[in-house]
């Protein structure tokens, strides 16, 4: 077997877990905001994601098309979300909603304290987060890079946390790895950086740091050039989980020759 | 008698289905959820409950999101 197809195979074969369901794609898609559903489509396969979220809202009485025409579901893992929710509440009607459309217990759970930053209200979903878990959702939350809240929806029984990178839609980044870094080291379950991707390099960045995926909508659906893009992103966290997984050298302030002194 | 469908108001014979319903208004119930009156319904009980004069219904369906 040559060397990179045995690199290829082992990256393949460390399968992401997340709970009862295992992937071979670290890469978590979105399917909001393309411009045609057709070019989501291509993007997702671009993409290589096995898992897409979708939004739960009422169906549009006398509209025949439908998002789930585009979206092979035998391919795709559908991971509804209940974005837009303000409440505990109303997060838990929307999963309980969801569950029963995609017949699958897998909800992104998200609970947002405000419209202008849409950061999520950790209270409201910790309280989810109880709940959904005591009624056997797979939860995937949803929350701020804050390591104490983190820890408490990890023990709440959150199947995987997802703190955001930075806010939704803002294509910034990592802004706080060091918060990121924090949560990594105590976590015992998936930590999937969740919102605020901009660009490739900022899912490298999450990989590099350790985390298990990365979730991302606007970074692609907004790109000039979508599917290329998803492509991108697709390169991005491979090479940021082969670059984790190799052992990166330590920074160092001064300078270290890479050829031998000169000896003539 | 009367029925809310997602918000509308919307004129249905006595003896109505949910599942009927939705064959009226085109929804794939295979893609979609249901709340009778804040309750949801399972998918294999579409066929055999009736509708009431107000009733209520939600129908959701998955659209684009992140």
């Amino acid at each position: 077997m040559l060397v990179a197809d045995r690199i290829e195979k082992e990256l393949e074969d460390k399968k992401l877990k997340i709970g009862k369901y295992e992937f071979t794609s670290r890469l978590f898609v979105g399917t909001g905001k393309y411009p045609s559903m057709e070019v989501m489509a291509e993007a997702l396969e671009a993409s290589g994601a096995e898992v897409v979220t979708v939004a739960v809202r009422r169906v549009k009485i006398n509209e025949s098309e439908s998002l789930l025409d585009y979206i092979d579901t035998k391919k795709y893992k559908i991971l509804p979300n209940t974005a837009g929710c303000y409440s505990a509440d109303e997060a838990i009607r929307v999963a309980r909603l969801a569950r029963e459309a995609g017949m699958s217990d897998m909800i992104k759970l998200e609970v947002l304290g405000d419209e202008k930053t849409l950061l999520p209200d950790p209270v409201e979903t910790l309280k989810a987060t109880t709940i959904l878990v005591k009624e056997g959702f797979t939860v995937l939350v949803y929350t701020s890079d804050d390591p104490i809240i983190a820890k408490k929806l990890e023990d709440a029984g959150a199947t995987c946390v997802m703190p955001a990178g930075a806010p939704i839609g803002s294509g910034q980044g990592i802004l706080n790895k060091n918060n990121i870094r924090i949560i990594l080291e105590s976590a015992k379950v998936p930590i999937i950086v969740d919102a605020g991707v901009g660009t490739a390099s900022d899912i490298t960045i999450a990989m590099e740091l350790g985390c298990e995926g990365v979730l991302l909508n606007t970074g692609i659906a907004l790109a000039k050039d979508p599917v290329r893009m998803a492509r991108a992103m697709k390169l991005a966290w491979e090479s940021g989980r082969l670059a984790f997984l190799s052992g990166r050298i330590p920074k160092k302030l001064y300078a270290k020759a890479s050829s031998p002194e000169k000896d003539f | 008698m009367k029925v809310i469908l997602n918000g509308e108001p919307k004129e249905c014979s006595e003896g109505t289905t949910i599942e009927k319903l939705l064959d009226i208004y085109k929804i794939d119930k295979n893609r979609a959820a249901v709340e009778l009156n804040l309750q949801i319904v399972p998918r294999k009980e579409l066929s055999n409950r009736m509708l009431k004069d107000t009733d209520i219904l939600e129908v959701v369906t998955f659209v684009g999101g992140g």
